[in-house]
């Protein structure tokens, strides 16, 4: 395995790595970068727990090699607020949502993308917006929590 | 097959300790707390373990230890709970924690410290008032020889004891005084405060002390486990179940694999590269001998002969059926259909293991910490005491990680290799390589009189036993309980009845799978009593109203049929339907309400649920519960389904297993139905079995055509793309 080093934005930090240039974003995330709030669920792009932020975007990182996101600016669920005071978290308290918690970083990053772009989403546009996966069926509280954000 | 390694004889000595122990009552003795040593030092802090479930630090930090495995069912949060109410602390100060395995852990009512059967709260309640109440007494005890003073002068609230025979008074936290309270004898019927206060704590929506970590990417599940000098690996397991490792190939360069008989470990540099390897890697297996059943429409044509004729075990027998039958005005009968489901816990399956010759670590994502126990000794030969197992939090357990398998395969590598080793499953080998919900087909016949109350029932259950293949001593004269779970000592009026079951013996591996044996036989009899309401042409809530005979029943069926409007005029191109059950320890009724969506679809646009499981303990977490098993009923009633062609599960990932996503949620509304003085239910697996016979009875509301196989595929698959 031929291995290249790279460096690395992740959570306003420049990280250098020494990987097979294919490796998933994610699994250099979680393994070489010890950032497992990051989760894998399917790895082919169905499920959104992998979600981070790419240049501010919800990406999946389990199909985006990490050759993709040199020069780019990556924030996971460990970088979305220094004080995990962020207005999605404190949601998710307030609201109770997580039950495994499992897919919540991924959809909670997804969730905090829609708000900075649509801050008060109606319903219909939160089912088009967010379609993480939850198999513990959290999805009633994450309407409530994303409403509750946005003062509905 | 993958069969659970417990050796019965450690079985039975931990069931002793257990009984020995008062189920849980071992108090003051030196308990590890996830493998520390009981009394630690870290920066000045000293931590005093006062029983095997609370640990005090001399900073007043107060940790109670949950015995539970946390899926998302809260308890992690719900057991601290209770022993909180007598141990009179803080809530908002307490931190929790799983226990790792121990006898001192094990239930009192299963003497196992498996999590399953919704039977945390249902087995613990009662101890674990008793536990807190001890270690309170202990810790005023302490406080009270350091005064010089009788017990009777200290007051306690809030982690703080006050000695009010002195003025002004004085006082003492619980941290001052840990230390010598874990010295203490302990106290066998120490009082409960709360049986003359009432309760303080339980019964309120209390915040779940795990959420905060489940916000910020630093809560700990099996997968995120890293121990220093682990290595990497992935598994490759038999493509046919039962199935044996012939040969192995060479180990793709910079890796290495290792045989584990059934299976085989493969490294890599990360996760990523393992999958990598041992997807490469070539193994030669040896099928196992003999004629395989383990192909869908084979499997399918045994179970129709099975539920003909042919000889079934008895669960059930009362009156004479066949006098009933021939008395009766009109004869109904039915056949339905369930199909093989996997369970997609959202986190894949995944252990860590650090054998050395003389120790023995595990970590896992594990719904059986006893069971992980025994699987390491027999497969170390180390006793006990060398060996901890260090249950972390889970991704979803949804009964298929109570399977031994997974953490075998991680021992096994570690063993091997002679170093840690993190073994994780892809998504492919966790859907390929279940133990799948088994199959099932019932024939229900019904004989009614006029009025159309039922004379006789009969149901023949013909499907796979999970008991047979975990344990087997449990099965007599063929009679698996728990494929009938759910299906005998209804609470409807009927005469004569037989339930009977004809075990399948097919070749596709079977586990236990949220709300186990209930998640079959209600969508059966709940379906059935609908049809027999509309063969004798009544509501078919009218028709339940009349021939229920448990009030409690009866109270969770008005209380969801009035939240659901049941009664009133359902909007242009809606209908609803109604089912009602019982079953671990509480009783459930739904109300579905349908919308036509396009000519051949529907959309499923609202759940109106109610349960009675008792004395609540949190309900906002009991809501959290019939929100989330409504979900996973859904998922399951509409798509859910795994075929097999020669032994090969036709669903590799979520791209052909579709389950609810935001889009496809409806609005689910909860009543919580309170029974003066019942005793506890469970909750977690309550919120499934209802919502499938709910839907497929809206559906004969909605279009007058019964559906009695499942999936139902009323609508299209959820996208899983973006
Ligand atoms: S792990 Fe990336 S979408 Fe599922
Ligand atoms: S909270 Fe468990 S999968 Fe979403």
């Amino acid at each position: 395995m031929a291995t290249s080093t790279l460096t690395l934005n992740v959570n306003g930090t420049t990280r250098t790595v020494t990987v097979d240039p294919n490796t998933p974003l994610l699994w250099v995330l979680r393994d070489t970068l010890g950032l497992t709030g990051t989760k894998y669920g399917c790895g082919i792009e169905a499920c959104g727990a992998c979600t981070v932020l790419v240049d501010g975007g919800a990406e999946k990182s389990c199909d985006m090699s990490v050759t993709e996101a040199v020069g780019r600016k990556i924030t996971t669920i460990e970088g979305l607020s220094p004080t995990s005071t962020h207005p999605v978290q404190v949601a998710w308290i307030a609201k109770q949502v997580p039950q495994c918690g499992y897919c919540q970083s991924g959809m909670i990053l997804a969730v905090s993308e829609l708000l900075k772009s649509n801050p008060k989403p109606t319903d219909a546009q939160i089912d088009s917006a967010i379609n993480n996966l939850c198999v513990c069926g959290t999805y009633q509280r994450v309407r409530e929590a994303i409403h509750f954000i946005a003062g509905n | 097959m993958n069969q659970i390694a417990t050796p019965a004889v450690a079985r039975r000595g931990f069931l002793t300790g257990a009984l020995a122990t008062g189920g849980g009552l071992m108090i003051g003795t030196a308990v590890p707390v996830s493998g520390r040593a009981a009394t630690v030092t870290t920066k000045a802090v000293t931590t005093s373990a006062v029983n095997a479930f609370v640990v005090i630090g001399s900073d007043d930090s107060i940790t109670i230890l949950s015995s539970g495995a946390e899926m998302g069912q809260g308890v992690l949060s719900s057991m601290p709970q209770i022993l909180a109410e007598e141990l009179m602390v803080d809530w908002t100060r307490v931190k929790t924690a799983p226990a790792p395995s121990g006898a001192q852990y094990l239930n009192p009512v299963t003497h196992s410290q498996s999590t399953g059967g919704s039977n945390n709260m249902r087995s613990w309640f009662k101890p674990l008032l008793k536990i807190g109440a001890a270690a309170r007494e202990m810790l005023v005890r302490a406080a009270a020889t350091s005064w010089g003073v009788t017990v009777d002068k200290c007051t306690v609230a809030n982690g703080v004891i006050t000695n009010t025979a002195v003025t002004p008074n004085v006082s003492l936290s619980y941290g001052a005084v840990a230390a010598a309270a874990a010295l203490l004898p302990v106290p066998q019927s120490p009082t409960l405060l709360s049986a003359t206060t009432g309760y303080r704590l339980i019964g309120k929506p209390i915040l779940r002390p795990d959420i905060p970590s489940k916000v910020n990417g630093s809560a700990i599940f099996g997968i995120d486990v890293r121990i220093p000098g682990m290595v990497y690996a992935a598994i490759k397991n038999a493509p046919l179940a039962g199935s044996t490792v012939k040969s192995v190939g060479a180990a793709p360069s910079g890796s290495q694999a290792v045989n584990l008989g059934d299976s085989v470990a493969v490294t890599g540099a990360n996760t990523w590269a393992a999958f990598q390897n041992a997807r490469s890697i070539s193994v030669q297996w040896t099928p196992p001998a003999g004629t395989l059943l383990n192909t869908s429409a084979a499997i399918d044509t045994k179970l129709v002969s099975l539920i003909a004729s042919g000889p079934a075990a008895v669960g059930e027998k009362v009156g004479d059926l066949a006098a009933a039958m021939a008395g009766a005005k009109q004869t109904v009968s039915m056949t339905y259909d369930l199909p093989y489901l996997a369970h997609a816990c959202m986190e894949v399956l995944n252990a860590t293991a650090n054998v050395t010759a003389t120790s023995c670590e595990v970590w896992a994502p594990t719904q059986g910490a006893d069971l992980n126990l025994y699987t390491a000794m027999a497969l170390t030969g180390l006793t006990a005491d060398k060996i901890t197992i260090h249950p972390t939090l889970l991704g979803g357990g949804l009964g298929r990680k109570f399977e031994q398998d997974f953490v075998a395969q991680a021992i096994k590598a570690s063993q091997a290799l002679g170093k840690p080793v993190h073994l994780t499953w892809s998504r492919e080998e966790d859907f390929g390589h279940d133990l799948y919900r088994p199959v099932q087909k019932s024939k229900v016949t019904v004989g009614l009189d006029a009025g159309g109350n039922i004379l006789g029932w009969n149901n023949r259950i013909a499907a796979p036993s999970v008991l047979q293949t975990h344990f087997p001593k449990y099965v007599v004269n063929g009679l698996d309980t728990a494929a009938l779970a759910g299906a005998t000592g209804l609470f409807y009026k009927m005469n004569a009845r037989l339930v009977d079951y004809a075990m399948l013996n097919a070749n596709v591996p079977v586990g236990f799978w949220r709300s186990v044996g209930e998640s079959a036989n209600v969508f059966v009899i709940e379906s059935a009593i609908d049809e027999v309401a509309a063969a004798a042409g009544k509501d078919p809530l009218a028709y339940r109203q009349a021939m229920i005979t448990d009030s409690c029943a009866l109270a969770v069926l008005n209380a969801a049929a009035t939240a659901a409007g049941w009664g009133t005029k359902p909007a242009a191109g809606h209908a609803r339907g109604i089912a009602v059950y019982y079953g671990f320890g509480s009783y459930v009724a739904q109300v579905v309400e349908i919308a036509q969506a396009t000519a051949t679809t529907i959309k499923v646009v609202r759940v109106c649920c109610a349960i009675d499981c008792g004395q609540v303990v949190n309900p906002d977490t009991l809501i959290a519960q019939m929100q989330g098993g409504i979900v996973h009923g859904l998922s399951a009633a509409m798509w859910g389904q795994v075929t097999f062609a020669n032994g090969a599960a036709s669903v590799r990932n979520f791209n052909n297993y579709p389950l609810v996503r935001m889009p496809q949620m409806p609005k689910v509304d909860v009543q919580i139905v309170n029974t003066p003085g019942a005793p506890i239910g469970g909750a977690g697996e309550a919120g499934v079995p209802a919502v499938a016979p709910a839907l497929a009875n809206a559906y004969f509301a909605l279009t007058g055509t019964r559906l009695r196989k499942l999936p139902l595929l009323l609508a299209p698959a959820p996208r899983y793309d973006d």
